[in-house]
């Protein structure tokens, strides 16, 4: 032992020998565990677990020593104290990745052997360990096993894995079974062969072989003393007599039982389980009394509860008990859990599910490389930033918020001309034969009666008949179609569309541009105006659309109306699409133009009562339900969610979406409606309408009949009938 | 920072028969997205046997050649999926958590994604 060789454990300084773990050193030192429990120096258990290096809940035992290590014992009567983090200091995690052919867990005699055979067959063999400082902590699909390591996280990518972790001793379940000097027979010849002072010893069960300990026949009762174990009581089979051996250390010889958490965890990935990790051992005898589950502190007489409250199944008497959910994930306890449920039902139960994590790691060890979702940009993000906007996360994109006065931005949009940047909207191109088949059963709407040229306004249902996405259907050619999507559903809806490509044999081609072309929406009662003043002489009519350059950028320009007033969508390569702004900019100017942001936006599209997905519809939210049916021909023959909606036309009415109007300042969006003294909906969507001088609002009426007065924030509301600016449309059609 | 570059090429989606029978040219890089989907770069004159074809300009790409060194050092560590082994190959999935490709040749990969993640790609990949 040289004067380096000192960890620290409670603030005291305690040498220790080369090879040693933690838990080793401690035990030699005599600072047993606070809390007591059995010592089984396999990794099995939690009971030897302290605070290392600030970091709680380490196996000692898995722990190797090493010189200043600072380790804080648990407390005896609970879980160590959470770390006051005051600055993050924490140095990042590090995650290494790696590609293997074959991973072997576990280095006892049937790790070596499968690795063995495996390089025989020209195999080349990972081999992990914790005793090797390699601790994994979960396998998930891939297989991909997690590995927990002194210098950070391992991520192994793995053809095949041999799971050969072996198998735990047995702890015991009866009184006095938390009390200092308690070891597993395996832990106690460690301890012999590492120098450890066991005092007097007793075995109980099969005695470790050169370990010096007296062995004690007869069933064990309980093991008696006040903190620590000063002797044992026994009793023969019969339980006729009880006799007290005095000791100081109990050896525990019980049997032992698969360590299978990993390979449960595995579930049908290509796991391997050999060795004793693979065997059915017998199963203790079930407990009568005493700690059962230490980790969590569940006892016989807790189970008893649960199992009498009508809990009879494993999972449930789980989930009810809280047994098998504390640090050892059920190592110690499910033996004894599962002999518990088999002596009262006649047949021995599956073992519970295993999850990730089997051991404790940190946050940042789980979180170590993981990356938040990615947001897309679009080509006109910088440009945003340098007009001022405040850009914020909308539907999977970096979207201008405002450009600091929604107010101007809105008045730009009713009274002169304002850009829009939609590149976010999803963009997909459909061709075949079977095009017009397609859509005619994707959407509710008539598609083969769209003209070349034309355009239509199209809902996207499921098979509930429920709202998914909305768009337009723009017909190219014959058999060639744009659809335009929501910018937070297209990704779904290209999915939605080639699943049912798939599934009806369909000769259709589907290509998403979605984040191929950018989309600016030119829109105002000026904008028009605009467009001529960049070449586009020949305007298309309200939904109409069509191939023109605009300011020398090839577009696909369509004429739609989301804000109420006159509006174009310009469809345009992204590389292009700075360039195309700019000039509409610049040729705007002394129109009045300037940029809107989604707040505007918002405001503008609900003054004319056109609903958001997601926003202002629900997850079961039909066409009848948000005042749709229009866009919905139950005289087509079929379409995705025809059937429900017949069916759900027979049943009563009991759910509208609505317009709802007051005097002043809208309510905010969420607040609760009331009438009769109850809340019968929520308010979706709210603005205070500057052209119109009061608030008006979109929500829901969920009690029937549905009145047409109501409360909202206190005041009184009118239900009326959206929109509420321009009900004919002739701003959108000018 | 990694520099990505715009790579402009011709987006073709097609019965897969008829882009397996295109004579693309010596010059050309043709990334099989998928079987009916073809991102081609220097193709040009393409006889395409599909009157139902989706033909378009692609500007939306943006990407980087990186040697073996660079491929190993810049990217690898930020992919928990398998690298093909064969070469060349096109290998597609999360990169750094982007949605991005990978087309690998003998010395030389040309990391490929969308325009509209490239900010995102090149700062997780620095």
């Amino acid at each position: 032992m040289t004067d380096a060789n000192r960890i620290v454990v409670d603030g005291r300084p305690i040498p220790y020998e080369d090879g040693d773990s933690v838990a080793v050193a401690v035990l030699r030192a005599g600072a047993h565990p606070q809390h007591g429990g059995t010592i089984c120096l396999a990794g099995d258990c939690g009971n030897c677990a302290a605070v290392v290096d600030g970091v709680a809940y380490m196996r000692t035992c898995q722990t190797r020593a090493s010189p200043g290590l600072v380790v804080n014992r648990h407390p005896a009567g609970g879980e160590p104290e959470l770390p006051v983090v005051e600055t993050m200091t924490a140095s990042r995690i590090r995650v290494r990745r790696e590609q293997a052919d074959l991973v072997v867990i576990g280095a006892g005699d049937s790790g070596a052997a499968a690795v063995e055979d495996a390089e025989r067959q020209g195999r080349t063999v990972t081999m992990l360990d914790a005793r090797r400082g390699m601790e994994v902590v979960a396998v998930y699909a891939g297989p991909t096993i997690i590995v927990r390591m002194p210098t950070g996280m391992l991520h192994i990518n793995a053809r095949d894995v041999v799971v050969a972790t072996g198998a735990a001793e047995l702890h015991p379940v009866c009184p006095g079974n938390s009390l200092i000097g308690l070891v597993t027979a395996g832990a106690a010849q460690e301890l012999h062969a590492a120098g450890v002072d066991l005092g007097v010893a007793v075995a109980v069960g099969s005695a470790p072989s050169g370990v010096p300990c007296t062995p004690l026949p007869g069933r064990l009762l309980r093991i008696e003393g006040e903190r620590r174990a000063t002797g044992v009581v026994m009793t023969d089979e019969d339980g006729d007599e009880e006799r007290f051996t005095a000791c100081d250390t109990v050896v525990l010889g019980l049997g032992r039982s698969p360590r299978d958490l990993l390979s449960r965890m595995s579930g049908e990935l290509p796991v391997t389980v050999v060795g004793s990790a693979a065997d059915a051992f017998p199963l203790p005898a079930p407990p009568t009394t005493g700690t059962v589950c230490p980790c969590s502190r569940v006892s016989v007489e807790d189970l008893q509860g649960v199992w009498d409250r009508g809990f009879r199944e494993l999972e449930l008497v789980k989930r009810a008990s809280l047994v098998g959910t504390g640090t050892c994930q059920g190592s110690v306890c499910l033996p004894y859990v599962r002999a518990f449920i088999a002596d009262r039902t006649g047949e021995i139960p599956d073992p519970f599910t295993a999850r990730p994590a089997s051991r404790q790691i940190t946050l940042g060890e789980a979180a170590a490389d993981v990356h938040i979702d990615a947001f897309r940009r679009t080509p006109l993000h910088d440009e945003h930033v340098a007009l001022g906007a405040r850009m914020d996360r909308f539907g999977g994109w970096w979207r201008p918020w405002d450009y600091g006065d929604h107010i101007a931005e809105y008045w730009a949009v009713r009274r002169a001309v304002s850009l829009g940047d939609v590149s976010t909207l999803g963009k997909l191109v459909v061709s075949g034969p079977d095009a017009v088949e397609f859509l005619e059963r994707l959407y509710p709407t008539t598609v083969a009666d769209i003209r070349v040229g034309r355009a239509r306004y199209a809902l996207l249902l499921n098979e509930r008949g429920h709202l998914m996405d909305d768009g337009m259907i723009c017909r190219e050619g014959e058999s060639r179609f744009v659809l335009t999507f929501t910018s937070a559903g297209a990704g779904h809806a290209e999915m939605w569309m080639r699943d049912w490509v798939e599934t009806w044999g369909l000769r259709v081609h589907v290509l998403d541009r979605t984040m191929s072309l950018a989309a600016i929406n030119v829109t105002g009662p000026m904008a028009g105006e605009l467009l001529r003043r960049v070449g586009l002489t020949t305007q298309p009519r309200f939904l109409q659309h069509v191939r023109a350059d605009v300011a020398g950028v090839p577009c696909h320009v369509m004429r739609l109306s989301f804000t109420g007033e006159m509006s174009f969508e310009l469809h345009h390569s992204v590389d292009r699409s700075l360039d195309l702004w700019r000039s509409l900019m610049a040729h705007g100017r002394d129109l009045g133009i300037a940029p809107h942001g989604l707040q505007a936006l918002q405001a503008l599209r609900l003054e004319k009562g056109n609903v958001i997905v997601g926003m202002d519809s629900e997850l079961d939210s039909t066409p009848r339900r948000l005042g749709m049916d229009w866009a919905v021909k139950m005289e087509k023959p079929d379409f995705i969610g025809r059937s429900a909606l017949a069916r759900t036309a027979q049943l009563p009415d009991d759910r509208r979406l609505t317009g709802l109007t007051m005097p002043g300042t809208a309510p905010i969006e969420g607040s609760p409606i009331w009438f009769d003294q109850q809340v019968i909906g929520h308010v979706a969507s709210s603005f205070t309408s500057p052209v119109l001088g009061h608030a008006v609002m979109l929500g829901w009426l969920k009690r029937t009949p549905f009145p047409d007065r109501v409360e909202v924030d206190g005041r009184p509301a009118s239900v009326v009938r959206p929109p509420f600016y321009d009900p004919e449309g002739t701003r959108a059609r000018a | 920072m990694l520099a990505l570059e715009v790579i402009r090429g011709l987006r073709m989606v097609a019965a897969p028969e008829s882009l397996d029978a295109v004579r693309w040219g010596e010059d050309a890089v043709v990334l099989r997205f998928a079987a009916d989907d073809a991102f081609a770069v220097g193709a040009s004159d393409i006889d395409l046997a599909d009157d139902y074809a989706i033909i378009a300009d692609e500007s939306a790409f943006v990407g980087a050649w990186l040697n073996d060194d660079e491929l190993d050092a810049r990217v690898v560590p930020h992919i928990e999926w398998p690298l093909p082994d064969v070469r060349p190959d096109l290998a597609q999935g999360f990169i750094a958590g982007v949605p991005a490709k990978l087309w690998l040749t003998e010395g030389r990969t040309l990391l490929l994604c969308p325009a509209a993640y490239a900010h995102e790609l090149s700062e997780r990949l620095r």
